[in-house]
């Protein structure tokens, strides 16, 4: 019973912070698989089925841009941040860090009263 | 190959149409990125079942919403359902009512025609509620899909401020008005003021005659002593649906209401007294005919259609009595 909650609150606080992540590797053009293994590296692990209809929908807001590679024996599709993209990752990234540091004063001042 | 030819195939089908190709020639190379060089059955087997059921990744790719009417144009479809729905069936009821009334050529009895026109109402109703439904179904599943407006929030095509709260009315529901009630008056003062112009044809004697359906003998009123007094029911009917847009829009009893409502009553009571009064006013042939019915003497039918009078009056006045002082009671709650 715990256990799923916790899942599922776990799952809804990972929700807001995938966009950053992805974000965050696609400064170079990377393809879907690559961004998944490079991910999944760094410990963030993503359902690839949320992955790829994410990519489309950034690129759908003008966040991302898109082109084939063909040169090689698989055509793969690759994904980059376009200027508008990286604006907002960076405001997006302030924002995360704001909010950290705020979380983080609350949390260790419920780490204090514990300690009282 | 086949497998995941399969896949792609089950994700776009369920997709918008242009962007089903670019989304295959995608899941295929994701695909193929996931499995080593030379691949068996399994490894693709297992590959598909990391990307997970076809239609949930199908529905994470489409960004149109999924449900028919969204949580932005619910309220207001509540809203307009809500307000649409009781003007149908009022109207096709008074619809109904009128058109039966006009029509009615008192061959007839009464009491089938109401029993029938009952069932009838109904299945109007039902009629009318299965298209209001759908066509205002419609119409926002369309608001859904193309946007109306980017916000349509509380009230259609605004946007909610704090400022609308103080149009906000706290009515004690004691004192609430209910729509039902006054549609039931509209409804009420209609089939009255019907019935008044259509008495000849409506109220009468009605005998079986050789076993046939009951058929009317002879009205009950004469009609053009009852007609006499269209300057005193007209003004009245008139003041009765002005009462009712006026309940409509207070929504509650209050004491301006109450006085207004009882100043009615009481003089509507009292030209009912009037008009009961007349000693004309019923058929002069009914107490003769009643006579030879019942084998009694013209003074007992005469006693019997006065008591019978004074009756109905007596009841009238009881009536409006209760109902003035219980809307007083009404208005007096805080």
């Amino acid at each position: 019973m715990i256990m799923s909650l916790v899942e599922s609150f776990t799952t809804e606080l990972r929700r807001g912070t995938l966009t950053l992540a992805v974000l965050s590797q696609l400064r170079v053009p990377q393809y879907g698989y690559s961004l998944v293994q490079r991910l999944e590296k760094a410990g963030v692990t993503i359902e690839q089925s949320t992955l790829y209809p994410l990519l489309r929908r950034l690129e759908k807001q003008k966040l991302l841009t898109s082109s084939w590679d063909t040169s090689e024996s698989r055509p793969r599709k690759y994904y980059v941040m376009n200027e508008y993209g990286i604006e907002l990752y960076e405001q997006l990234k302030t924002e995360w860090k704001t909010m950290t540091v705020e979380l983080t004063t609350l949390l260790e001042g419920d780490e204090h009263h514990e300690s009282d | 190959m086949n497998l995941i030819e399969a896949y792609a195939y089950e994700v776009t089908r369920r997709l918008p149409e242009k962007s089903r190709d670019d989304i295959a020639l995608e899941l295929h190379t994701i695909i193929e990125d996931m499995l080593p060089d030379d691949y068996t059955e399994k490894e693709v087997m297992e590959a598909l079942s990391k990307l997970g059921d076809p239609a949930q990744l199908a529905a994470s790719y489409r960004d149109t919403p999924k449900f028919l009417i969204g949580p932005k144009v619910y309220d207001a479809y509540m809203r307009t359902m809500k307000i649409i729905v009781p003007w149908v069936i009022f109207i096709t009821i008074l619809v109904y009512v009128v058109e039966s009334i006009v029509l009615f050529s008192g061959e007839q009895s009464i009491l089938s025609v109401m029993i029938k026109g009952l069932g009838m109402i109904i299945a109007n109703i039902i009629q009318a509620l299965i298209h209001t439904f759908f066509w205002v179904t419609l119409v926002f599943i369309a608001i859904e899909r193309f946007g109306l407006a980017g916000n349509i929030d509380s009230k259609l095509g605004t946007i909610w401020t704090p400022e609308d709260l103080k149009q906000v009315n706290l009515i004690p529901k004691k004192k609430i008005i209910s729509k039902g009630e006054v549609v039931f008056g509209f409804i009420w003062t209609a089939i009255w003021v019907g019935f008044y112009f259509n008495a000849d044809r409506l109220a009468g004697i009605y005998r079986s005659t050789d076993g046939h359906d009951l058929q009317m003998i002879m009205p009950i009123f004469d009609q053009t002593v009852l007609l006499s007094y269209w300057p005193i029911i007209l003004p009245f009917a008139l003041l009765e649906i002005g009462l009712g847009i006026y309940k409509w829009k207070t929504k509650q009893w209050t004491m301006k209401l109450v006085t207004i409502n009882a100043v009615i009553k009481v003089f509507s009571v009292v030209a009912f007294i009037v008009i009961a009064s007349n000693p004309n006013l019923i058929n002069e042939a009914v107490a003769p005919y009643m006579v030879t019915l019942l084998e009694i003497s013209l003074s007992s039918v005469n006693n019997f259609m006065n008591w019978a009078v004074w009756t109905i009056v007596i009841t009238i006045i009881v009536t409006v009595v209760i109902e003035v002082y219980e809307t007083y009671r009404k208005a007096k709650v805080i």
